[in-house]
């Protein structure tokens, strides 16, 4: 995670300056304004591609908007039918290919969407029939985690660059009082922590005494593992004598390997 | 709309809306994970009045924002009621068994707006086409039955009585 993470900032950086050194190569050789200042706009706008919202919003639409309590019901046509047919869920790589405006629409496609379905899953139940293709309800699910997925990544990516942070809330990993190593993400409190019970509360330190049980708890760790380890090479014995044409083959396998 | 905070597992601790910590970029794409369930109530209601199975974190406000925002529905009133799933079910360790609670949201509408419950499963007629595999089966099926069927001759006297 954290070193795909690191790789996007190599690249961003990396496209940012090879796009410097063209625009300077393209000066110093050609020198004409047009083209240089050109260049510049696009070394500028990497990063955030800039249309302006009137040509984003398109002025015609194709589908009409019905903004009622009808939207949490499945089209008429499909009343009474066992089977609907529907799509495949949004993949990840469409989704990426979309602007931000047009997931924030989508999402609330889907929302609108699940709501319908889960009306008339309520709905089948209480009728006690089949619900027609419950399929959709987890294709639903599935795109709406990819979507959220890739709105992560650009914001990862943006924070990344503009703060140099890895994690949206940082923090660190402590011990407990029990000497067990847990993530502690840091939260805001209104007071310093010296002054704050609740916190001084929360032991974030191992006592000397707690070592021996830390030791032991590491033995038994230890001995569940050879038992395992003795556990799977007992059987594989056995299973081999029990069947030597088996073992044969295997054998041989080993050889070739 | 309220920040969605879902606790008690742990998957859905990690669905949980991203806390803003100050410093970051500004989350500029809001993503409501409430959903509405619209339910056929089960008592008789006013002409004007939707039932709604709704999140268990959601409030009377956050109901008529998200009709009136995301669906355009006017909402004059929003009630709200808790409805304990029942825990007299056992299961097969005689332990109790708790199905879950929910929130019910009755909800007004406003500019003289009425709502019915259409028939979401109504009855269309099933027959098959002439010829195919349902069609076959259907036949046959009759078939089995009329040949099953006692001797009508016999007024009903079981098949073990008599020579």
């Amino acid at each position: 995670m954290a070193a795909s993470r690191l790789g996007n900032v190599v690249r961003l950086c990396r496209q940012f300056s090879d796009a410097l050194t063209f625009s300077l190569a393209f000066k110093t050789q050609l020198s004409s304004r047009v083209i240089s200042c050109r260049v510049h706009q696009r070394s500028v706008g990497i990063n955030a591609p800039k249309t302006s919202l009137a040509e984003q919003c398109r002025s015609f639409h194709s589908t009409t908007i019905q903004r009622s309590l009808e939207e949490f019901f499945d089209d008429p046509k499909n009343w009474g039918e066992t089977t609907v047919k529907s799509g495949a869920p949004w993949t990840v790589e469409l989704l990426r290919a979309k602007s931000s405006e047009d997931l924030h629409k989508l999402w609330y496609v889907l929302l609108k969407e699940k709501n319908m379905l889960l009306t008339m899953e309520q709905e089948s139940k209480r009728q006690r029939v089949q619900m027609p293709s419950p399929e959709r309800l987890r294709k639903l699910e599935r795109s709406m985690l990819r979507l959220n997925k890739v709105l992560e990544e650009r914001e990862s990516a943006l924070r990344l660059l503009q703060t140099g942070q890895e994690k949206a809330q940082p923090g660190e990993w402590r011990k407990n009082l029990l000497g067990i190593t847990h993530w502690y993400r840091y939260n805001e409190y209104p007071i310093p922590w010296y002054l704050n019970k609740r916190y001084k509360r929360k032991r974030f330190f191992t006592p000397p005494f707690v070592n021996h049980f830390i030791r032991l708890r590491i033995e038994k760790d230890l001995r569940q593992r050879s038992r395992k380890k003795r556990r799977e090479t007992e059987n594989r014995k056995e299973l081999l004598e029990k069947f030597p044409q088996v073992a044969e083959k295997a054998q041989k396998k080993a050889k070739v390997l | 709309l309220q920040q969605p905070a879902k606790s008690c597992s742990r998957l859905s601790r990690q669905l949980r809306y991203p806390l803003y910590q100050l410093g970051n970029p500004q989350l500029r794409i809001f993503r409501p994970n409430f959903f509405l369930t619209l339910v056929r109530p089960g008592m008789e209601q006013p002409a004007d009045v939707v039932q709604f199975r709704v999140s268990m974190e959601m409030t009377k406000f956050d109901v008529k924002n998200y009709l009136e925002k995301i669906y355009g529905v006017p909402v004059a009133a929003v009630r709200t009621r808790i409805q304990y799933g029942t825990n007299k079910k056992k299961n097969h360790l005689n332990q109790r068994v708790k199905r879950p609670d929910y929130k019910v949201a009755y909800v007004q509408l406003g500019e003289e707006q009425t709502f019915n419950f259409p028939d979401l499963f109504p009855m269309k007629d099933q027959t098959p086409e002439p010829g195919s595999m349902d069609d076959l089966q259907n036949k046959f099926m009759e078939d089995e039955k009329q040949r099953q069927k006692n001797d009508p001759r016999r007024g009903g006297v079981p098949d073990w009585f008599g020579l």
